[in-house]
C-alpha cells in the first residue's frame, strides 16, 4: 500500500474517534466554543488529507459535514440531535469506507449513492438562509470597532474619505480584510487572488508589494511576497467562510463612518519609510530568519567565549554579514574591529529578536479588534524549532505486533535464564565443583535481576488506561437509549487505571453485553421510573479501580434490580435447578443464576440482547481471561456487575505438580492449600472420596484418574492433596508430588492441541520442560464425567 | 498549455497555475525585453502575478477577463511598488 496512504488510514483512526467524541459532548454542552472548533478542525483535517487520494465521495462528504460545522462554528446554526444524528451517520460511513479502503485501496462502488443522501441531509440546514447572515451582521453592527487598524493606510485616504461621507449618509459599514499570506502559501496549493476574486461586493483591492524586492537572481518564485488589503460590502460571515482555511493569514474588521474618519484625522497614513521596514521585515522567509538569528547568536556566544582575532574574527564578520543580509538588513562588516563585530551582533538580535511575528507591528499588536468581527484572533504563534525547549513528552507509534514479539523474546530469555539453576546444579552434581556453581550462580541473580526489569518494562508499554474499553460506551449508551427511548446518563470513572492490552481488548465484549443487558433489562422507562419514585434519568456506572494484581469493572445501574424469585421460578421452569433448590436457594444464590447457561429472563427477545447466550457468555469469556463475575442486585434499587481480571495475561504465576511421573501447572490463584493427609484419614462418601477438612467435607478428585494415566500411589504413603477453588467450590486434587510455583508466558493450545479443552495454554519451563497447564474448571467437569 | 513563450514575447492563455510560475519566472529572467500578452488569460496565480510585479515586462495586450482586467493591470502597468493606490473608486 502507498505509505502515504497507510498513513492517512492510521491518522484517520484518530480523527474518527474525537470528532465522535466531540459530537457526542457537544450535544450535551453545545455552547461550547472550543468544542466545536475541534470538531470542525479534525473534520477539515479529514477533507484535507482525503485529498490527496482519488476518493471525491469521501473528500464531497467530509466537506458537507464540515460546511455544516462551519456554520455552527459561525454562530450561524444551533447544533440539534437531528444534525448529530447526521453528523454521526456521515462519519460512521466514512468508518466504513475507510475500512473497505483498508483491504481494497478504493472506496465501496456504493459510495456515491451512500454519500449522496447524506450530502443532502447534511447541507438542509444551511440551504439559502439570509436570515442567519442578518443575524450575524446585527451581532457584529453591536461590535463595530472603534478604531481602525493600523494597515488602513495602505487604502488612500480620498477613497476613503469619499467611503466615509457615503457611509455617513447612509448610516452603514463596510467590511475590510487584511489578508497576509504566508510566505510558504504557494506549497499548500493556496492562490490568495483566487480567494480575493471570490471577495463578494470586492470594493477595492489593494496589493502591498514589498518596497525591495530581491534582486532577479536571487528570487525565488515560490516565496509569496505579497499581502492584500480588501474592503468590501460583504458580510462577516461570508468573508469569514472565505477565509476559513487561512484564519489566521487574515484580519477583518467592520467600520463605519466614524472610525475611518477618526483613522483619517487621527493617525496620519504611514509613510513610504517606515512601510518599507514593515513590508520588507515581514516578507523575509521565516525559516531564513531563523537561521539567521541561530547565526547570530553563535556568533555573540563565540565573542563572549574567546577573544576572535585576524582570520578567526575575520570569519566570524563574514557569517555575520550574511545573516544580516538574511535579515533584510546589510551591514558591511568585512574589515571590522571585534567592539564593530560585537556591536553589530547585539543591533541585529535586538532587531530581529522577538521572532518572525514580531516583526509584524501591522499584523498584532495595536489593533484592539472586537471578537466578532475578526475571524481569528492573532495569535503569537511560535517557530516550532525555537529553542524554548520542548513541550510534552515524544510519542512513539509502535506496530502492536512488535511489542507482543518482544514480550515474547522477553519470556524466552525468562526461560533461558533459567536454565543457568539447572547448570548451576548439574556443575556441583555432576563435575563436582562448587565455586564454579556459585559463579553461574551470581550470575544468574544478575541476569535475573535485568530480565525482571526488562520484563516489567515492557509490560508497562503494553498498559492502556480503561479509558480504551470505556471509549465506545457514550455511543453505544446514547443511541440505545434513544432507540429505547429511556434517558440515561451514562458516569464512567477510574478511566486512567490501566491494565494490560490483552485485557482492555478482551473485556469490551463482555462489557457491551453487560451494558446492554442493563440499558434493556435493567433500566425502566421513564414513566415506570417516576412511578417508582425514581428520578426519570436513569444512572448508568461504569467504574474501574485496580486492585492488587487485579483491576475491578463494576457495571452498575439504578434500575429495577433482579428479582431473585423469579429468577429461581425461571430456572426451574427451565430445568436448571430441582424443586429442592427452588426452595432453598438464598437470593444471592439465585442472582447469580442468570450466569448459568441458557437462562434468560426477557419476557420478550428484543434486538439488542436477551437472546438467551448474554450472561453466561460474559461468564465464560471473563473466566477464560481469568478473572471472575459476580452480580449484586437489590429488587427496584439496582444492579451491579462486577468483573475482576488480572492486570496482566501475559504472565502467568501456576503452581508445578506432578500426576503419574508428569508435570503439570496449576494457576496460583485457584490453589487454595497444600496438605498432606495420612491415608487412614481419608473417607469414603457415595463413591467419592473425601477429606475433612476443619469441619468442612472436601471431595478429592484423582487427578491421574481424571486425565487417564496410569498411577498407583503408594496406599501406605501420606496422600499430597492440593485443595483449589473453583466458581466458589472447594476441590481437593490428588497428585503424586508438589514442585514449586512458577511465572510462565503462557501460550493458547493451538494446532493439533486445540480440541484440548482441559488446557489452558502450554508453557516452557527453564530446564527445557514443556509444561501444561491445567484448565481446573474442564478437569472438574472431566472428572464428573469419568467418575 | 497556458504558457506560449518566444523568445521577448509571452501569451499567457487561460489558467496560469502555480505549475507554470517556475517556468514564467526562467523566463522572464533571461528575456531581454520581455512583453507579455494577457489577453487570453483567465487567472493568474498569485505567484506568477508576483513574477510579473518584479520583472514588470510590458504588458502588450490587456486581458479580457473583468477582475484582471480592473483589478490586476493596474498594478502591472503602473510599475511602481506604490501600484496599489490605483483602482475603481466607488
Amino acid at each position: 500500500m502507498n505509505p502515504l496512504l497507510a498513513q492517512f488510514l492510521a491518522e484517520s483512526n484518530d480523527l474518527l474517534a474525537s470528532v465522535d467524541e466531540g459530537l457526542l459532548q457537544l450535544e450535551r454542552d453545545p455552547g461550547d466554543p472550543e468544542l466545536v472548533n475541534e470538531v470542525f478542525r479534525a473534520a477539515h483535517t479529514f477533507k484535507g488529507s482525503s485529498g490527496l487520494f482519488d476518493f471525491p465521495e469521501l473528500t464531497r462528504l467530509t466537506h458537507a459535514a464540515e460546511d455544516l460545522l462551519d456554520a455552527v462554528r459561525g454562530g450561524r446554526l444551533g447544533l440539534d440531535s437531528g444534525m448529530t444524528d447526521d453528523l454521526l451517520a456521515a462519519f460512521d460511513l466514512i468508518r466504513g469506507w475507510l475500512a473497505h479502503v483498508t483491504t481494497h485501496e478504493r472506496l465501496p462502488s456504493s459510495a456515491g449513492n451512500d454519500a449522496a443522501g447524506l450530502i443532502t441531509k447534511l447541507r438542509a440546514p444551511l440551504g439559502g438562509e439570509p436570515v442567519a447572515h442578518t443575524q450575524a451582521t446585527v451581532a457584529a453592527g453591536v461590535t463595530v470597532i472603534d478604531a481602525a487598524p493600523e494597515w488602513m493606510a495602505w487604502f488612500d485616504a480620498e477613497w476613503l474619505t469619499e467611503t466615509a461621507a457615503w457611509l455617513e449618509t447612509t448610516a452603514s459599514t463596510m467590511r475590510f480584510v487584511r489578508y497576509t499570506p504566508d510566505s510558504d502559501c504557494f506549497f499548500r496549493a493556496e492562490d490568495p487572488i483566487h480567494l480575493i476574486r471570490q471577495v463578494p461586493g470586492l470594493d477595492k483591492l489593494g496589493v502591498v508589494q514589498p518596497e525591495q524586492w530581491p534582486i532577479p537572481e536571487e528570487y525565488d518564485e515560490y516565496v509569496c511576497l505579497l499581502s492584500f488589503v480588501v474592503a468590501t460590502r460583504a458580510a462577516v460571515g461570508e468573508l469569514e467562510y472565505l477565509f476559513r482555511y487561512v484564519p489566521d493569514q487574515v484580519q477583518i474588521v467592520e467600520l463605519d463612518a466614524g472610525a475611518i474618519t477618526r483613522h483619517l484625522s487621527g493617525e496620519p497614513p504611514l509613510k513610504t519609510e517606515e512601510r518599507v521596514v514593515v513590508a520588507v521585515t515581514e516578507v523575509v522567509d521565516s525559516e531564513l530568519a531563523a537561521d539567521a538569528r541561530a547565526v547570530l547568536h553563535a556568533a555573540e556566544r563565540i565573542l563572549e567565549l574567546a577573544p576572535a582575532e585576524g582570520a578567526h574574527l575575520r570569519s566570524v564578520a563574514r557569517s555575520v554579514s550574511a545573516a544580516a543580509r538574511a535579515l533584510g538588513v546589510p551591514e558591511d562588516l568585512a574589515d571590522a574591529g571585534r567592539e564593530a563585530v560585537g556591536a553589530a551582533v547585539a543591533r541585529l538580535l535586538a532587531e530581529a529578536a522577538p521572532a518572525p511575528v514580531g516583526a509584524l507591528p501591522a499584523a498584532g499588536s495595536p489593533i484592539t479588534p472586537a471578537p466578532a468581527a475578526v475571524a481569528a484572533p492573532p495569535e503569537p504563534t511560535g517557530r516550532a524549532d525555537d529553542p524554548g525547549g520542548q513541550v510534552g513528552t515524544k510519542v512513539l507509534k509502535v506496530d502492536q505486533e512488535k511489542v507482543d514479539r518482544l514480550m515474547e523474546l522477553v519470556g524466552e530469555l525468562n526461560v533461558a535464564k533459567n536454565g543457568l539453576t539447572f547448570l548451576a546444579d548439574s556443575a556441583e552434581e555432576e563435575f563436582g565443583s562448587r565455586v564454579l556453581s556459585r559463579r553461574i550462580k551470581d550470575q544468574y541473580a544478575g541476569l535475573h535481576r535485568i530480565a525482571e526489569e526488562l520484563q516489567s518494562a515492557v509490560m508497562d508499554v503494553r498498559m492502556l488506561p480503561l479509558s480504551v474499553a470505556f471509549g465506545r460506551f457514550p455511543r453505544l449508551v446514547r443511541d440505545l437509549s434513544r432507540r429505547l427511548e429511556k434517558t440515561i446518563e451514562l458516569v464512567t470513572e477510574g478511566e486512567d487505571t490501566m491494565a494490560d492490552k490483552d485485557v482492555i481488548e478482551a473485556l469490551g465484549d463482555p462489557l457491551v453485553h453487560l451494558v446492554r443487558n442493563s440499558l434493556d433489562h435493567g433500566i425502566e422507562p421513564p414513566g415506570e421510573r417516576v412511578a417508582a419514585g425514581k428520578p426519570p434519568a436513569a444512572k448508568l456506572t461504569l467504574a474501574a479501580v485496580a486492585d492488587g494484581d487485579a483491576v475491578i469493572v463494576e457495571v452498575s445501574d439504578d434500575g429495577r434490580g433482579v428479582d431473585p424469585v423469579r429468577v429461581k421460578r425461571k430456572a426451574y421452569e427451565k430445568g436448571l435447578i430441582t424443586e429442592e433448590e427452588l426452595e432453598s436457594l438464598s437470593d444471592t444464590e439465585a442472582v447469580d443464576l442468570v450466569f448459568r447457561p441458557g437462562f434468560s429472563t426477557a419476557d420478550q427477545v428484543s434486538d439488542l440482547s436477551g437472546r438467551g447466550v448474554g450472561m453466561d457468555a460474559v461468564r465464560a469469556s471473563v473466566e477464560k481471561l481469568g478473572g471472575s463475575v459476580t452480580m449484586r442486585s437489590k429488587l427496584g434499587q439496582g444492579t451491579v456487575t462486577r468483573l475482576r481480571l488480572p492486570l496482566s495475561m501475559a504472565v502467568t504465576q501456576v503452581m508445578v505438580v506432578s500426576v503419574a511421573g508428569q508435570r503439570f501447572g496449576i494457576p496460583v490463584d485457584l490453589v487454595v492449600e497444600t496438605v498432606r493427609v495420612p491415608a487412614a484419614e481419608m473417607g469414603r462418601v457415595l463413591h467419592q472420596d473425601v477429606v475433612v477438612m476443619r469441619g468442612e467435607v472436601v471431595p478429592v478428585l484423582d487427578l491421574a484418574r481424571a486425565l487417564d494415566m496410569p498411577w498407583t500411589g503408594d496406599p501406605a504413603e501420606d496422600r499430597r492433596i492440593l485443595v483449589v477453588s473453583v466458581n466458589g467450590q472447594r476441590v481437593g486434587l490428588l497428585v503424586e508430588q508438589f514442585h514449586r510455583e512458577v511465572d510462565v508466558i503462557l501460550k493458547p493450545m493451538e494446532g493439533l492441541l486445540a480440541y484440548a479443552d482441559e488446557f489452558s495454554g502450554t508453557a516452557l519451563l527453564g530446564d527445557g520442560l514443556v509444561l501444561l497447564v491445567l484448565n481446573m474448571k474442564e478437569v472438574l467437569g472431566l472428572a464428573a464425567r469419568v467418575a | 498549455m497556458p504558457l506560449e513563450l518566444h523568445d521577448d514575447s509571452a501569451t499567457l492563455v487561460g489558467v496560469v497555475t502555480v505549475d507554470e510560475v517556475e517556468q514564467l519566472a526562467g523566463w522572464l529572467r533571461a528575456a531581454k525585453k520581455p512583453r507579455v500578452s494577457l489577453r487570453r488569460c483567465n487567472h493568474l496565480h498569485t505567484g506568477a502575478l508576483q513574477a510579473l510585479l518584479l520583472f514588470k515586462p510590458k504588458i502588450s495586450a490587456a486581458p479580457t477577463d473583468a477582475f484582471l482586467a480592473a483589478r490586476v493591470l493596474p498594478l502591472l502597468n503602473g510599475g511602481s511598488g506604490n501600484a496599489s493606490h490605483k483602482g475603481n473608486d466607488p
